[in-house]
């Protein structure tokens, strides 16, 4: 992988001043994409807060609601099902993306043109409106209520926009390997896996990454396609928190803090290889 | 930019290879996920067994609408007694978000997958049942006792001269009111015409330091003041939409007389109901027109630690000297497609009978629907059952068309509105009938 | 191959085969699923528009009912009611999807454009800023959603709390019309600038470094050097997710529907929630649902075409 190189955008050194207003707005820029889970945070941590006519800035705080939230609750299962889910979403749709993506950054074989295009149309049409169908269509399958329906679902919502962005990471790897590959007797096969793969990682990354994120986050076909409490997702359990006439906002709070968590290590696995990974594909459109 | 490869014939083995072995382990992966994943298809099943009357045991799914987090563990002690009664007879008790109930068993209704029985709320169970996805009531286990039932709770389970399901519980709204405030501002009794509320509530702000009213601008909380003035939302026997008509009009003056006057805050157009119970539970308001479901909720607050200070009364009647509020409530309802039907019926039958009913009405203060149920001694010495009670006796029954479910969602939109002051109330009820006309074309 | 079959087929389509088969299996597994279940509910759902199909028609398995479909075809009418009709919202909706669209697209790249320019510089503390900034694309939007609902509270919320804290009136974010369209707006953009920041990031560190030194070598001020290395350089980044924001903002469907649901009124109603209210709030209207699905669809396609084609006549693109 190519290393980046620091940038130096003007010769000698940023003066205090400049120095100053640059970290100011980074710090207030943070303190904005932050705020809002630092207090969804606190008001996991105080039972009773977010119900309450008052804003009380201090206070004791307890783990209350967590406990709640984690003993009475079937929220390990709901956590087991949406890693299960989230994996092999991920897996699966990095996989197809992979080979889909491959195949059109290098065989510029009849049709292609229509697949981009219908990669792209596919992402337009919007999702909400697709539940019955697609209830019917796992119905028919037998799938409702299994974690393959989720995992279909959501494979068909992110192997498009993964396969876009896999073709211009592959496009930025030169054809050079290729042919390297098979002079020295590779497979096409062996091509891809052995030596264009290893080098698309990044790329893979970031599509692996915003597929889980997608599949983790996401509740529209989780509530329609799972009936079953041992079955649901992360997301869909946590509308049990949302009731008829009031919304339990602790329980809501600490299960929103402990959702994030999870996404927050993956992601912080991820993200080194993000600003990188983005690039290739960028730059090939 | 770059040019096609050509591989020569010698690569299609291994490229046979990577596909074969691709889709076998997409395959696998989704059989994988498919077998862990699937516990049967969660409803309706029913164990392979012979198909005599001795079988083995049934399953029968319930998808319940209560709060997860109060409710349902109640809901659950009732079903251990049952199973421990008919040990034939499994519940697979599943607990469904409001929300989305309704969307969901319609879902999979058409598909053959909804649960056996279900806690249909009242505008539901007509729409249900004009899709042709429930099973009549008349005459089966479910119906038994069927006399006991109070009236207008029963009513909303008619439809087209069948019986579709049999009423679990039943609310109104009345007005709840903080005591201490009132006597503070020196209401000695809780206002019962409108005039006595605007009075009432204007000398709480005046001398308690509080709001003496707190109004959600929401559609189903304007209903008492559309009845108290006369008016209705639809009149089903002439077949009029009313929601224009003048009666309605004064009914929704007079709400905006009273947030306009000061008597009532400012609602909160956006989450208006959580802001009316967070400010009556910290004794800023003195007081909402509520229902009997919010009464525990009002109790964990602190101006409610003392029961006692928690008063109800009927919503304060109109100028036609009529106090009016909408029937709520909950049926239970049998799936037409059920494969369990004699399971399903006797499940409803012992989940709502008397003593039952009684349980839950100590345990959750949900009102009981059977009248022998409120004879029962420990629920008649439950002061908040029987103040509700008396106000149940007096509430107005909502249409029960299919289309039931419908009425309030333009009446939730133009409402704030009216309150905004951007439509005139006349405006903004015409809208409201105008969009009635939309699904009820052949109505005038 | 079988010399039987080569035999039978036409040559120039063996050559075909030949050449491109495994491509055509390497794609096959994402085209078959995409088909059974994308491509088959929207076949049916442009079918269903031409008709009056709602839940009282479709067809309907209960228990050993079997309802078979009962819908008509009723041609352009949908089309007609929905475009033309006496009382149809469709157009206030679209106007209002449109100012969603770009002001959140607008935003989104500006936004992420700045971010990623000042993150590009040499810095200390860079990494711990840019796990900061990317943390709301890590959190679920649902959670978003509910976090600045609760932020937006006009009695007591904390950033109501904060302004009279400050001295200033308190806002109505979420009841007022202009102001719950602007919140819902900045809560989309704070949603979605960090996958900017990052692509545009990534998009910097890949211009040369060499262009900028000889350009400052050559005398160009920054905003020159700016206007004429980086703008360019990014044009291919740019254009991608310019192109992915837009659909995605388009077709955003959380945030408004959990924090206004529409409200109040219409002011934040875009045609995805209206779509889905006319979809499942009353008798369900397979059919008009479809209609604004479709309609939806074509405004995007007809997007996507007028995009492409304005990149190619710049050079770029390779779709």
């Amino acid at each position: 992988m190519k290393h980046r190189p620091d940038r130096n955008v003007r010769r000698g050194e940023r003066s205090f001043g400049k120095s100053v207003l640059l970290h100011a707005t980074l710090v207030g820029a943070s303190f904005i994409a932050v705020f809002p889970i630092l207090w969804v945070l606190v008001i996991s941590l105080r039972p009773g807060f977010a119900g309450s006519s008052e804003v009380h800035l201090f206070e004791t705080s307890s783990l209350d609601n967590y406990r709640y939230v984690l003993t009475n609750t079937k929220f390990a299962t709901w956590m087991a099902n949406s890693l299960v889910v989230s994996f092999a979403t991920t897996a699966l749709s990095v996989f197809l993306s992979a080979t889909a993506g491959y195949a059109l950054s290098r065989f510029r074989f009849p049709g292609h043109r229509s697949l981009m295009w219908t990669f792209l149309v596919t992402q337009m049409f919007p999702v909400a409106i697709l539940v019955v169908p697609l209830y019917n269509a796992m119905n028919a399958l037998g799938l409702v209520n299994t974690h393959t329906s989720l995992i279909l679902a959501y494979a068909t919502v992110a192997v498009p926009f993964c396969t876009w962005m896999l073709k211009g990471y592959f496009d930025a790897i030169p054809i050079e390997i290729d042919e390297a590959g098979r002079v020295d007797g590779l497979t096409p096969i062996g091509t891809f896996w052995r030596l264009i793969f290893p080098l698309a990682r990044p790329g893979l990354a970031v599509t692996a990454f915003y597929t889980f994120l997608q599949a983790w986050g996401e509740v529209a076909y989780a509530t329609a396609f799972i009936t079953s409490d041992e079955q649901k997702t992360l997301s869909a359990g946590l509308q049990a928190f949302v009731t008829q006439f009031k919304q339990e906002w602790g329980y809501l709070a600490a299960a929103s803090i402990l959702i994030t968590v999870p996404a927050g290590v993956v992601f912080f696995f991820a993200q080194k290889h993000l600003v990188a990974g983005l690039t290739a594909g960028g730059t090939k459109g | 930019m770059q040019e096609s490869v050509h591989v020569g014939r010698g690569g299609s083995r291994g490229t046979r290879y990577l596909v074969s072995s691709g889709l076998l382990f997409a395959g696998a992966a989704l059989l994988a996920a498919g077998c862990h994943g699937s516990s049967g298809d969660g409803n309706a099943g029913e164990k392979k067994s012979a198909d005599k009357k001795e079988a083995e045991s049934v399953t029968i799914t319930w998808w319940d609408t209560s709060d997860s987090t109060n409710e349902a563990p109640k809901f659950k002690d009732l079903i251990s007694k049952f199973e421990t009664k008919y040990p034939r007879i499994k519940v697979d008790y599943q607990n469904i978000p409001f929300d989305q109930a309704r969307d969901k068993f319609k879902t999979a209704a058409q598909a053959n997958t909804a649960p056996d029985v279900m806690r249909a709320e009242v505008a539901w169970t007509p729409e249900f049942a004009s899709l042709r996805y429930l099973a009549p009531l008349d005459g089966t286990a479910a119906a038994e006792g069927i006399g006991d039932y109070l009236s207008a709770p029963l009513a909303t389970n008619h439809y087209e001269g069948k019986l579709y399901g049999v009423p679990q519980v039943t609310d109104a709204l009345a007005l709840l009111y903080n005591k201490a405030l009132l006597q503070k501002a020196g209401v000695a009794e809780p206002p019962a015409t409108m005039d006595q509320l605007k009075q009432a509530a204007l000398a709480v702000k005046a001398k308690a330091g509080a709001d003496g009213l707190y109004l959600v601008p929401k559609g189903y909380f304007l209903l008492p003041f559309i009845y108290g003035a006369g008016g209705d939302l639809l009149h089903t026997d002439q077949k009029k939409i009313s929601v224009n008509a003048p009666e309605a009009v004064k009914g929704l003056e007079v709400a905006l007389d009273l947030i306009k006057s000061g008597a009532a805050a400012k609602p909160d157009l956006n989450s208006g109901y959580n802001q009316m119970q967070a400010g009556f539970k910290d004794g800023k308001v003195a007081m909402v027109i509520n229902g009997p479901w919010s009464v525990a909720d009002d109790f964990s607050g602190k101006a409610f630690a003392d029961k006692n200070n928690l008063g109800i009364a009927p919503v304060p009647a109109g100028s036609t000297g009529k106090s009016g509020s909408p029937l709520g409530g909950h049926n239970y309802v049998a799936y037409a497609g059920s494969k369990n039907l004699d399971a399903s019926y006797q499940f409803i039958q012992f989940m709502n009978s008397a003593e039952n009913q009684a349980y839950l009405a100590k345990e959750l203060g949900l009102l009981p629907t059977r009248s022998s149920t409120y004879k029962l001694p420990e629920t008649a010495q439950n002061a908040v059952v029987s103040k509700f009670k008396s106000v149940i006796d007096k509430a107005v029954v909502r249409p029960t068309i299919p289309q039931g479910g419908q009425l309030l969602i333009s009446l939730d939109q133009q409402y704030p509105r009216a309150v905004s002051g951007d439509k005139t109330p006349q405006a903004a009820l015409d809208a409201v009938a105008s969009d009635y006309k939309q699904f009820l074309k052949d109505w005038n | 191959m079988a010399t039987a079959v080569a035999a039978r087929t036409p040559a120039r389509f063996r050559r075909t085969w030949d050449k491109y088969w495994y491509a055509w299996a390497m794609v096959l597994p994402v085209v078959a699923v995409l088909g059974v279940l994308i491509g088959y509910p929207l076949v049916r759902g442009i079918w269903l528009s031409f008709t009056d199909a709602n839940e009282h028609n479709v067809a309907a398995v209960i228990g050993r009912l079997h309802l078979p479909d009962s819908y008509r075809f009723i041609g352009v009418r949908n089309y007609q009611s929905g475009l033309f009709g006496a009382g149809t919202r469709f157009w206030a909706v679209l106007g209002r999807t449109v100012v969603w669209t770009v002001s959140c697209t607008f935003f989104h790249y500006v936004l992420g454009l700045g971010l990623a320019l000042l993150l590009n510089r040499p810095l200390r503390g860079r990494t711990v800023y840019r796990v900061l900034l990317i943390l709301p694309w890590a959190v679920p939007a649902f959670i978003s959603a509910f976090a600045w609902k609760l932020l937006m509270t006009r009695d007591n919320g904390i950033l109501n709390y904060a302004l009279s804290a400050l001295g200033v009136s308190p806002l109505d974010w979420l009841g007022n019309d202009t102001l719950a369209l602007i919140s819902v707006i900045a809560v989309n953009v704070w949603l979605g600038v960090p996958f900017m920041m990052v692509a545009i990031l990534g998009g910097l560190q890949s211009i040369p470094l060499e262009l900028y030194e000889a350009a400052e070598v050559d005398g160009a001020t920054p905003w020159q050097r700016f206007w004429h290395i980086t703008v360019p350089g990014l044009r291919p980044v740019s254009a991608t997710v310019i192109l992915l924001g837009t659909i995605w903002s388009f077709n955003m469907f959380p945030v408004i529907f959990l924090m206004t649901g529409g409200g109040p009124g219409d002011a934040t109603q875009i045609l995805v929630t209206y779509a889905f209210s006319a979809a499942f709030e009353g008798v369900r209207d397979y059919a008009v649902s479809a209609t604004y699905g479709v309609l939806i669809l074509s405004m995007l396609v007809v997007y996507a075409s007028i995009y492409r084609r304005a990149l190619q006549s710049q050079g770029e693109g390779a779709w």
